[in-house]
Order: C-alpha cells, then sequence, then structure tokens
C-alpha cells in the first residue's frame, strides 16, 4: 500500500476545489470593480454559490468514494501544485461553507438595520475581509504543499487581523495589533521550519514528504518550529495573550468568523503535521505535551470564562478552553498496526468537536452580537431578563451552550463521549477527568448566562431597538445544526476516513 | 411496530410534542389546561402494555425502548402523579404569562422523568436523565426569589456532577461492549467481570445517590423541593428522585450480586433514613420538613437496595419498586395537601386535616394504608435480625417526622380564612390520595406472594404498630423541646460549603492572576521558546 498517492491524479470533480478556493477571490475582485454600492449583493450572490459548491463538494466526494485531487496546469509536485480533498477536509470545507454563510446574512441584516452607514467603509470592508479569509481556508483545507499552505496561513493572518479593529476604536486597533505580533511571530517560526525542511529534503509537498526518509535533528526541529508557529496563531494556552481581546473586541459577525474557523486553520495543519508528515513514533511524545496543554488550556481558560463579566470575553475564553479538546486528541489517536488514527473513535471525535464547536461558537458570538445590538452593552450581569425581549437568541445560546457542555443530544456530546471512551480503553485517567471537568465548568459559564436569560427582574429588560427576526435566526440556525450533529453514530464515522490511507506500516522509516 | 410499542414510544414523545407545539400562540393560551393529558400515554402504557414491551428505533435514532415489570409499576405510579399535579397546577398557577414558561418546563421534565422509566439502551437513557435533570431547574426557579434562585444554583452545580459521575461510568461500560450504545441490560449482565468494576459501581452510586439525595449529597434536596411551586414539588419530590431509584435498579448486577457494594448502599442507606429524620424535627416549614421525609425514604430504598444487591436477589427490585410507588403517590399527595391546607379553612379544613394525617402517617405505616403494604412486603428480604429491627425504628422515625409536619401544618392553617381551595385542586388530590391506597393493594399479592387476608392477623399488626407507638412517644419528647425547632438550617450541610468560600476565591483569583502574567509580551515570548525547546525534545527523543 503506497502511503499517500505519491503522484497526484487529478479527479474528476477535483475543479470544484479550485472554485472553492478562487470563488471568494473573484467575488473580490468583482466588489472592488463595482464599488461599495454593489459590495452587499455580489457577498451574497457568493455565498449562495460557495455554498453550492461546498454540497457539490461534499457530493462528489460520497458518489467516488475517495479523496477530490485537482493538479494545477498538469504539474506534478514539487514543481506544480496539488488540491486535495480528502474527508476530513471536504467535513472542513463544509462547516465553512454552512459558517460563512450564516455569519454573512447576519452582517447583512445587521447592515440594513442602519441604512446610513451600510454602504459605508466598514461594512464594504467586511465583506473584501470575509471573501478573503474564505478563500484562504479553503486553500488551507486542500493544500498539499507547505509553502502554498504558508501563504494560504499568511493570507488568512491578513484578512483576520483587520477583522478585529473594522470598528476603528482605539482598543480594537490596540487589540488587533497584539494579534498582528503574535501572529507574525508564529508565522515566522514556521517560515523558519519551512526552509530547514526545504533545505533538508528539497520538497514541500507533504505526500512526498511522509515518504522522505528523516534521520538527524534537523527534521524534528523543523518540525516543533512549525508546529509551536502554528500554536500561536491557534492561541492555545499558554499563547493565547492575543485572543480574548481580539475575538471580544471584533464586531459579532467577524467574532464569529474569527472564533468558529479562523483558529482552526492551524489546528488543522498541526494535525496534517503530526499525522501526515511526521513519522508515527516520532509523535508520541510531542502528542503527549500537545496534550498537556490542551488540558490545562482546558482547565485554565474554562476557568477564567467563568470569572468574566462580560458576555463576549466569556465567549473568547471559552473558546481558548475548547480548543483545547482538540490537542488532547494526539495521545489518544495513536493507533496501531490494524487500526490508523482516523480509524479510531478519537479521529471522529476531535472531528466532531471541531465542527461542531465551529457552529456551536459561531451561533453563541452571533446570539451575543445581537444582545450587544438590542441593549446596547453586554455585561452579563445586567441582561437579567434578556430571554424574554429576545427569545430567539437566548434559545440559540442555550442550544449553543448544550454542545459546549457536551450534553445530550448535541454533536459537542458525541465528540466529549467518544473522547472519553478513548480516555478510558487508552488509560489515560487525567485525560478522562479533564474532559469531565471542562464539561463541567462549562456548564458553570453558560449556566450563568442562561440563568440571566431566564430571570423575570421587576422592571423588564427592554431592548432599545426593535431587532428583526431574521438578525437571531442565523444564531439559531447554526445552533440547531450543532444539535443535529448529535445523530451522527457513536463509532468511526466513515465519512472521515475517505481518502485517508488505511495502513501506516509503509511509512514507518 | 406493534400498539404497545406505540404506547411506549408516545409516552415520551407526547409531552416532547406538547412542548414544541408550544411554538405557536394559541396552543401556548390553552396549554396549562392540557398538562394533565401529557402523561396520559404513560398511564395507558403502564396499565396494558405487556411485560418485555420492546421497540426498536433505528440510526440516527438509536433508542430502545421496554417495559419490564419495576419500570411499570414505576411508570404507571410517576404518571398517575404527574397529571394529577398537572391539573392541580393549571388552576395553582393561574393565567400569568409565567404559566406558559412554567408549562414548557414542565412537560420537558415531565418527558425526562417518564422516559427513565422505558428506555433501554444506555445514550438514550443517559439523554432522558439529563433531560430531567436539566428542565428541572426551570422548575425550581420559577418563582424567582432569592432563595429559588439559591436553591436553583446548588441543584444545577449538583446536577451536573451527577451527569459527569454518570457519563464517565456509563462510557466505562460501554467501553468493553463491541456495540457502542448497548442496552443497560447487557452491561449491567456484564458489569461484574468488568476489570473496571469496582469505580464503575463507585461512579453510579455517587451519580444517582445524588439524584436520590443520599446523605451526604442530599444538600439540593431541602433547597430545590420547597422552593418551587406547590405542584412542582409534588413532581419534585415524587417522581424526578425515582429516576435515581430506576438507575441503581436497571444498572446495579442484582442476577449477580455484590456483597461489598450492597453492604454500602445499606450503610450509606441508614445513615440518610435516621439523617433525614433528625434534621427533619428541627425544621419548621412544611414542606421543607416533607423534603427531609424524602431523603430519609430515599435511605430506606437504598437500604432495600443494597439487600437485594447483597443477597443477589434480582426479585428484590420488585419490592424496591413497590415501595418507590407507594413514597411516590403518598409524598405527592402530601405535597398537593400542603397547598390545599393553605387554601382551606373553616369547616372543609378538618375533613383535610383528616385525610392529610392518614396519608402522612402512611409513610410511617398505619396499619391498612400503603405504607404498611409497603412495609410488611419488604420485611422477608430485610431478614429478622438487627436489620429488620433498625428498619422499623426508621419507620418509627418517620411516624415522628410526620407527627410533627401534622402539626406543622395544622398550625398554619389556623389562621386561614374561612375559604376553601376551589374543587379543580380538590379532585386531583383526592385522585392521588385514592391511588395511593388503590394500587398497592391491588398489587399486593402478586408482588408479597401472600393474600391480602395475611394483612390483617395480630402479628402483622402488631409489626406495624410498635414503631408508631416509639414514634408517637418520641413526638411526645421533641414537642417539649422548643430549642430544637430551626436549630439547623435548610440544606443542613450546605453552610459548609460557604467555609470553603474563601479559599475557592484565593485560587479563582490566582488564576485571574496568572492569567494576566502569562498574558504578558515577555512572559507569552519566553513560553514561545520554552514549548519550541520542549516539542524538538520531544520529537527528537521519540526519532
Amino acid at each position: 500500500m503506497t502511503p499517500l498517492d505519491a503522484a497526484h491524479v487529478a479527479t474528476p470533480g477535483g475543479f470544484l476545489l479550485v472554485l472553492a478556493v478562487m470563488l471568494p477571490v473573484i467575488a473580490v475582485l468583482l466588489m472592488l470593480a463595482f464599488g461599495p454600492r454593489q459590495t452587499r449583493h455580489i457577498a451574497l450572490a457568493t455565498l449562495a454559490a460557495g455554498l453550492l459548491v461546498a454540497i457539490a463538494i461534499v457530493a462528489e466526494l460520497l458518489r467516488s468514494g475517495d479523496a477530490l485531487t485537482y493538479v494545477v496546469g498538469g504539474w506534478q509536485p514539487p514543481l506544480g501544485i496539488a488540491l486535495r480533498a480528502d474527508g476530513t477536509s471536504v467535513a472542513m470545507l463544509a462547516m465553512t461553507a454552512l459558517v460563512i454563510a450564516a455569519t454573512g446574512f447576519f452582517a447583512y441584516a445587521q447592515q440594513r438595520l442602519d441604512p446610513a452607514t451600510s454602504h459605508g467603509r466598514a461594512p464594504t470592508s467586511f465583506w473584501i475581509l470575509l471573501m478573503a479569509v474564505w478563500s484562504a481556508l479553503n486553500a488551507i483545507f486542500v493544500g498539499e504543499d507547505l509553502f502554498n499552505l504558508y501563504v494560504a496561513l499568511e493570507l488568512l493572518t491578513f484578512a483576520a487581523v483587520p477583522l478585529v479593529c473594522l470598528d476603528g476604536r482605539a482598543e480594537t486597533i490596540a487589540a488587533a495589533l497584539r494579534y498582528l505580533m503574535f501572529a507574525l511571530l508564529g508565522s515566522l517560526l514556521y517560515l523558519l521550519g519551512t526552509a530547514l525542511i526545504y533545505g533538508s529534503f528539497g520538497t514541500l509537498d507533504i505526500s512526498l514528504l511522509s515518504e522522505a526518509s528523516v534521520e538527524g535533528p534537523v527534521f524534528p526541529v523543523a518540525l516543533a518550529l512549525m508546529i509551536v508557529g502554528l500554536l500561536a496563531k491557534a492561541a492555545l494556552f499558554p499563547l493565547h495573550l492575543w485572543l480574548p481581546p481580539a475575538h471580544a473586541g471584533a464586531p459579532a459577525a467577524a467574532s464569529a468568523v474569527l472564533s468558529a474557523l479562523v483558529i482552526k486553520a492551524p489546528f488543522f495543519l498541526i494535525l496534517r503535521l503530526v499525522l501526515d508528515v511526521a513519522p508515527p513514533q516520532t509523535a508520541t511524545y510531542a502528542g503527549q505535551l500537545l496534550a498537556i496543554l490542551g488540558a490545562a488550556s482546558i482547565l485554565f481558560c474554562s476557568v477564567m470564562a467563568l470569572r468574566q463579566a462580560r458576555l463576549k470575553l466569556m465567549i473568547a475564553y471559552s473558546t481558548v478552553a475548547q480548543i483545547g479538546y482538540l490537542f488532547i486528541v494526539f495521545p489518544l489517536a495513536s493507533g496501531s498496526e490494524t487500526l490508523p488514527p482516523w480509524g479510531t473513535i478519537v479521529w471522529t471525535g476531535g472531528a466532531l468537536q471541531l465542527v461542531s464547536h465551529a457552529l456551536a461558537k459561531a451561533a453563541m458570538f452571533l446570539a451575543a452580537g445581537a444582545i450587544a445590538e438590542a441593549f446596547g452593552h453586554d455585561r452579563i450581569a445586567d441582561l437579567g431578563g434578556f430571554g424574554r425581549a429576545l427569545p430567539i437568541s437566548a434559545a440559540a445560546f442555550g442550544l449553543a451552550g448544550l454542545s459546549l457542555m457536551g450534553i445530550p443530544p448535541s454533536g459537542g456530546f458525541i465528540a466529549k463521549c467518544l473522547l472519553l471512551t478513548a480516555a478510558v480503553i487508552g488509560g489515560h485517567p487525567w485525560l478522562a477527568a479533564t474532559i469531565l471537568a471542562g464539561g463541567l465548568l462549562a456548564g458553570g459559564y453558560v449556566f450563568r448566562v442562561v440563568d440571566r436569560a431566564l430571570a423575570t427582574p421587576t422592571i423588564p429588560l427592554a431592548p432599545r431597538k426593535p431587532i428583526p427576526r431574521r438578525l437571531e435566526l442565523a444564531a439559531l440556525v447554526l445552533a440547531v445544526a450543532a444539535v443535529l450533529l448529535g445523530l451522527v453514530p457513536l463509532q468511526p464515522f466513515a465519512l472521515l476516513q475517505i481518502g485517508r490511507p488505511n495502513s501506516l506500516t509503509a511509512v514507518a522509516p | 411496530m406493534s400498539a404497545s410499542g406505540l404506547l411506549l414510544a408516545a409516552a415520551v414523545q407526547v409531552p416532547l410534542a406538547m412542548a414544541a407545539c408550544c411554538l405557536s400562540p394559541g396552543f401556548r393560551r390553552r396549554v396549562p389546561f392540557l398538562l394533565a393529558f401529557a402523561p396520559v400515554p404513560a398511564l395507558l402504557a403502564a396499565f396494558f402494555s405487556p411485560d418485555g414491551a420492546f421497540v426498536f428505533f433505528p440510526n440516527p435514532f438509536r433508542m430502545t425502548l421496554t417495559l419490564d415489570r419495576p419500570g411499570a409499576i414505576l411508570l404507571g405510579g410517576a404518571a398517575l402523579l404527574w397529571s394529577a399535579a398537572g391539573a392541580f397546577a393549571a388552576l395553582y398557577m393561574g393565567r400569568k404569562p409565567a404559566t406558559i414558561r412554567f408549562a414548557v418546563w414542565w412537560l420537558l421534565t415531565l418527558a425526562g422523568s417518564l422516559g427513565v422509566f422505558i428506555v433501554g439502551d444506555v445514550v438514550s437513557f443517559y439523554l432522558v436523565y439529563t433531560l430531567a435533570s436539566l428542565a428541572a431547574y426551570g422548575l425550581i426557579v420559577h418563582e424567582q426569589t432569592a432563595s429559588a434562585h439559591r436553591a436553583g444554583v446548588v441543584y444545577v452545580v449538583l446536577a451536573l456532577f451527577s451527569e459527569a459521575f454518570l457519563l464517565l461510568a456509563f462510557v466505562m461500560l460501554a467501553a468493553t461492549h463491541p456495540d457502542a450504545n448497548p442496552l443497560i441490560r447487557d452491561v449491567a449482565a456484564t458489569l461484574p467481570a468488568s476489570p473496571m468494576r469496582e469505580s464503575i459501581v463507585a461512579l453510579l452510586i455517587l451519580g444517582f445517590g445524588l439524584k436520590m439525595g443520599l446523605v451526604p449529597l442530599h444538600i439540593w434536596l431541602p433547597l430545590a423541593h420547597p422552593a418551587a411551586p406547590m405542584p412542582a414539588s409534588a413532581v419534585l419530590s415524587g417522581v424526578v428522585v425515582k429516576a435515581g431509584v430506576i438507575g441503581l435498579i436497571r444498572f446495579l448486577p442484582f442476577e449477580a450480586g455484590l456483597p461489598i457494594w450492597g453492604t454500602v448502599l445499606i450503610a450509606v442507606g441508614l445513615v440518610t433514613a435516621y439523617y433525614g429524620v433528625a434534621i427533619g424535627v428541627t425544621q419548621t416549614r412544611a414542606k421543607t420538613i416533607l423534603a427531609y421525609s424524602t431523603v430519609s425514604q430515599m435511605g430506606l430504598l437504598a437500604v432495600l437496595l443494597g439487600v437485594g444487591l447483597e443477597n443477589a436477589d434480582p426479585g428484590g427490585t420488585m419490592l424496591v419498586a413497590y415501595y418507590a410507588v407507594h413514597h411516590t403517590l403518598v409524598k405527592g399527595a402530601l405535597f398537593l395537601a400542603v397547598g390545599i391546607l393553605a387554601a382551606t379553612g373553616g369547616a372543609r379544613l378538618r375533613p383535610a386535616l383528616l385525610l392529610t394525617a392518614i396519608l402522612a402517617l402512611s409513610l410511617g405505616g398505619m396499619p391498612l394504608t400503603s405504607g404498611a403494604l409497603a412495609k410488611l412486603a419488604t420485611k422477608p428480604v430485610l431478614g429478622y435480625g438487627a436489620l429488620s429491627y433498625v428498619m422499623s425504628l426508621a419507620g418509627a422515625g418517620s411516624t415522628l417526622l410526620m407527627l410533627h409536619f401534622l402539626m406543622t401544618v395544622a398550625r398554619d392553617a389556623r389562621r386561614n380564612p374561612d375559604a376553601s381551595a376551589p374543587p379543580g385542586q380538590f379532585l386531583p388530590w383526592l385522585v392521588v390520595a385514592a391511588a395511593s391506597l388503590i394500587i398497592p393493594w391491588s398489587l399486593y399479592p402478586a408482588i408479597a406472594g401472600e393474600p391480602v387476608q395475611s394483612l390483617f392477623q395480630a402479628e402483622a399488626l402488631w409489626k406495624l404498630l410498635w414503631p408508631m407507638i416509639v414514634g408517637g412517644l418520641a413526638m411526645l419528647i421533641v414537642s417539649r423541646l422548643p430549642k430544637l425547632r430551626g436549630a439547623v438550617p435548610e440544606g443542613d450541610i450546605v453552610v459548609l460549603a460557604k467555609a470553603g468560600g474563601p479559599s475557592l476565591n484565593r485560587l479563582l483569583l490566582g488564576v485571574q492572576r496568572a492569567d494576566t502574567t502569562l498574558r504578558r509580551w515577555p512572559v507569552a515570548g519566553l513560553g514561545l521558546l520554552i514549548i519550541t525547546a520542549l516539542l524538538a525534545g520531544a520529537l527528537m527523543l521519540g526519532a
């Protein structure tokens, strides 16, 4: 069995991957060409088209039962560029399309609330940046080459940073700068690692690298540099200094995209580095180190979330905590001779955690956005009774909270259940305890908000302006999607394994 | 799907569908008056489904419903109380906007709490158990007073702990099974052979014990049950605590037995039974006294479960269910009685008090009542040694506590104006009170294996009467000790949690300070370097 196909062969549906990456880029060009008045309409059309492309990609994957591949210009790597989407990548593409579309719909509805500024600088920039983020995310999920991935990651960072400071307040600009500086530090480390690898092996194609013999210290050092660079961008504890102010300060729609999707891209790359590039046994200790950081992230940042006075800061800290769950996957997903990591329940659990967190977190930020729009602030203590004024947002927040807490029926429950099962079977009692403790703490911080929603203060909380239903609907759709993920069967999910090699033995040096 | 299967499915789906229908404004207005009908499918299923009825919903729902004898007994009693309490609530809660919200939480709790008696697979059990647990929060905090809020917080924290213990236990149980979502009876059968047996059983007892209110995990119960509106207290104390009982019945391996854990359950149960009485007699509010009585009664149930587990006696679970259904109906009727007595004065007060007294003394085992039947039916399994006497004395404690309750409600009702609770409230109360007599009598021959006539023998009567006399004498002593009244705050040891408050606060502040430090540039930069070095080292070590 060859590991990943050494030579990339374009598949019939491969052009869809190009479309997924290029469609938002075309939209940006059109927006620049037609000016601010048409921006929103182009954006809406692109959102719909992008959603269709994502659906087509899923359908094509299910039809062919194999990964989608496209070789740009017919040039084989290492000279040319290959795009490849296996089951896991396709799941990421679909998740991205759904979250972006819902967020875009929210932003569209929010901008219509205020017709005076809806063609202004901030809304126009928002749409352009959103499209850029989308393109970069798709490029990362289908990329096959470490340098192209670097380029896509940079594009992602440079599109995400201005999203933080769209409103131009001094504090958000400070937060954006903090984000930018730390992300650049991460980029430098990643680039350094890439250079080291290119110097030693003469290729950056992931499939070719996975076959290369990796003697000597250069490879581990390069890998460590790249992974830490990505950790900085993923804001894993203790490298989360930039995330809370950035995600809490950004406009709601931007926060949703940043928290749900943007930090998942570096994690996805770490996953590929550890599983596809690093030889299996080298990753054992590194995986444990990542899991320790992940567990610390869960416990520490959940407590921080519990202590926040502002809703958006609470959600932001919860993001750092939930990211931790993704990193405890590594020691659990060790796999075996007969069962590769992606055949285990951990792979499914990790992927489900990633997707359900994306949906739930985006729903929470959008609900928080509607709350802030209605009451002009997001101080949790002063929100008593907001459930009566904004029932849809309160329901969306509660449903999304179920998923974060890991309460059935929800995608978060299945994810936590699978990870917990793996921890119990694999004999990792501390990881099992961390997963449960994280769930309890999440219950605490979600409950604080739900409690405010149900409260009935003597003077009912009245919104300062009417909030149309459609503004609240996007959050509800995402939250319901997160809950519906709970219908995924409790076993290794076949879709995620499509296109993964089914044995690791050939890779072992 | 067979007719009985449809009924089982409807038992859970009808209340859920009604909750969903509350999205429609037309239905919303009527929903308080429909609450009484939500448990009707469950009631029909309990009476008409054959033993061993079984339905399976394939993926993606992967839910199995099944009904066995203990489940049917508990389901019938619970559904009846839910229905009567629902009719009571329609009038009691009044036409306020908040009543609709109350109705939604009511329906969700109802679906979950009836679901636990009929689901057959592990994941669905966790689902309905969680539904009942979390939705009950809405009932507890409904009145939005400071004490309701405090009770709600304590309740949610403990409920989440219960969920966490159980999730771990269930995952450990299912881990050794080929099927990711096995049937409960399969995992219970293989539990004694599981390599993680001790931790699984410990987690199960912790998780379900929390729900039952076994000491020292009972603190939420005397806070939450009195805080809720009257009909909600009735179902919380009557039905929702039984989720813990059915959990232990379903998951513990009674076929194979676990003697050590049986002894643990007996010990915990006895402590709980006496502790509930001891704290209960110091209380001054009628609903709190009833809540402590529930704690005490759950202790007695734990003893029965422990005896069954010790003797590897699967038939013991039937007796537990029988005792539990007696408690469900009587305790439910007593909570409704508190509501009735609060609104009744004058000539109607005396008969109402009399019926309340009969119900209350039933818990102490007064002859001819359901309590007497429950106590006599369970006597044989307790043996004739010390345990039997200790349990009889606990019965004396129940009598004492119930006399204290009766004196409290009679004193509270003395100031009532000459009025009467509306018939819409009287009727459900009378129905539950009658059912608490009829259901246990009709089940007695099948459960105890002896004809009803044996109940009238002098020996049987004496077994019931001497604990009551002891309880009565104890009441005489207790009533001469005025200092006892109000000596222990509601929720007793929950005040200990306050003592831990400052150190917890220090810990949280420490975390906050650490976060501020870690998020400073030099520290984060250093962290970046250290992690790179560690990771490179780890990768080299592995190569």
